[in-house]
């Protein structure tokens, strides 16, 4: 089968999918195909895109691939919506950064980050999909754990948890707020505190606190 | 040990504090708007930024006259304090009147351990997840930013039909109805026990909501055949019906009339497609 034929299908595919489609099960559709031929022939139908200055693209989210509308032309798309765009309050953000980054992580656990009752965004980020129960820890009340669906990669345009960008490392945010002191008769930084607190801060509970 | 840096006397924080904002014209004359703070932690970062204090060596007692000023000036305006912020105003306190206090010496373990370390890693793994959900914001988010090809997606639910937003009453009256009808566990002959476990029901639920977009609650209760089902396996599906819908998996929709109120039946529909609906089983166990 001619590569103009299988880019064809392949974009029919992914027209008319439901969710992102992974390169693996659109090479079982597309005739004489495999996996790497796949992702050479859809990244051809990008370069068309591009060249034509068509208003979508094929991208890489959820271990999938998508065909989406360029972000320039959201404006037109939320007009012709009858539903409000997505919105995401500044709360229910901090707490899928939390798990994004910690999971599976308790409720417990990321009140204690965000200083603050966490329930009532957490249901709403289980209705949303965006966050599921990932189990219990085995300690007494067998709390739940929370952890990210593949629903939060396809909304954030993420392929995996790897690409969420590395989170600051503590000793820069140190120096960063360590370095606004501009007082008089401040003394310097105070040894003491400074690897006190990086000590806590890198015994945070993290199995995973980098994503791999 | 003390906490240096000058010590702003009381009744002197800076006023940016509170940005009071008059509402547009038309507001009515004392109608402000607050900083949207997320909480103590969000708050205290403020401060330390806006005064520009060095976080390696917080001046907790200035930090703490100005977190309580903040506190008052919410009181004044009637803002419900909620409990997290009175809660940092007592660690402030315990902070400062520790620092004050001369070590004592059955404490020598304790000599290298400033009592505001803990604070201060907490602001700064703090400040760790503002700084990523503020880069997740910025990314181009679907249904906001980018809008996605969809081909078959879940079938709508019909028109004028509501998700139930406070219904475990009505839950609860129609498993009553159901459960009238259900026979007593009398025991004429002995009857060998048939355990149902609440995951079973999912299982057998997820599959008839896999083959069918609905189903309708109470039905769904009373069973496929003739007789009424025994009052455990009752039980068990009426739990296995609400663990779903909290983990999201089902969604539960009643009719609405004209005024709002609930009418006709309540139906049971999946919130998730069909491979999701499967994979999500092992879970909820």
């Amino acid at each position: 089968m001619s590569p103009e034929e299988q880019r064809r299908i392949l974009e029919a595919l992914l027209l008319a999918a439901a969710e992102p489609v992974t390169a693996r099960r659109l090479s079982s559709v597309v005739p004489e195909s495999n996996t790497a031929q796949v992702r050479e022939r859809l990244a051809e139908l990008n370069q068309g895109y591009e060249a034509e200055g068509r208003g979508f693209r094929i991208e890489e989210v959820g271990g999938g691939y998508q065909l989406r509308t360029l972000p320039e032309l959201a404006p037109y798309l939320q007009a012709l919506r009858p539903s409000p765009p997505l919105r995401m309050s500044r709360a229910a953000l901090e707490t899928l950064a939390i798990v994004a980054y910690q999971q599976p992580l308790t409720r417990a656990e990321i009140e204690h980050v965000r200083g603050v009752d966490v329930g009532a965004v957490v249901r709403s980020l289980l209705e949303r999909r965006l966050v599921r129960v990932a189990g219990h820890r085995e300690v007494p009340g067998r709390p739940m754990l929370y952890a990210t669906t593949p629903r939060f990669l396809e909304v954030f345009g993420l392929d995996s948890l790897s690409d969420l960008p590395t989170l600051r490392e503590i000793e820069d945010l140190l120096h960063e707020y360590a370095a606004g002191s501009t007082e008089e008769g401040a003394e310097g930084p105070d040894p003491a505190l400074l690897a006190a607190a990086l000590a806590e801060a890198d015994a945070e509970p993290t199995p995973g606190s980098k994503p791999h | 040990m003390s906490s240096s840096g000058p010590e702003s006397p009381l009744g002197d924080a800076p006023a940016s504090i509170l940005a009071f904002e008059p509402i547009a014209e038309g507001g009515s004359a004392c109608s402000v708007r607050l900083p949207a703070f997320e909480g103590p932690l969000d708050l205290l970062l403020h401060l330390i930024r806006e005064d520009e204090l060095d976080i390696t060596n917080l001046p907790i007692a200035r930090v703490a006259v100005q977190y309580l000023e903040y506190l008052g000036l919410m009181r004044e305006l009637r803002l419900d304090v909620a409990a997290e912020y009175l809660v940092m105003a007592a660690t402030l306190a315990w902070i400062k009147s520790r620092l004050l206090l001369p070590p004592s010496e059955d404490d020598e373990l304790d000599e290298e351990l400033d009592p505001r370390a803990e604070l201060v890693a907490r602001l700064l793994a703090y400040q760790r997840y503002k700084e990523a959900a503020t880069e997740l914001e910025r990314r181009p988010l679907l249904d906001r930013d980018v809008f996605a090809a969809r081909g078959a997606e879940l079938p709508e639910p019909e028109e004028g039909e509501r998700e139930i937003q406070v219904g475990l009453v009505q839950l609860v009256d129609a498993l009553r109805r159901v459960l009238k009808e259900a026979p007593e566990g009398t025991a004429i002959h002995q009857v060998v026990s048939e355990p149902v476990t609440v995951r079973e029901c999912m299982v057998a639920l997820v599959d008839a909501l896999e083959a069918a977009d609905s189903l309708e609650f109470e039905a769904w209760l009373r069973g496929p055949g003739e007789a009424p089902l025994n009052r455990s396996i009752l039980v068990a599906t009426f739990l296995a019906i609400l663990e779903l819908a909290r983990v999201s998996v089902l969604r539960i929709y009643q009719s609405l009339d004209e005024d709002g109120a609930p009418r006709g039946p309540i139906r049971l529909r999946r919130a998730v497609g069909g491979t999701e609906l499967r994979e999500r089983l092992p879970e909820l166990a």
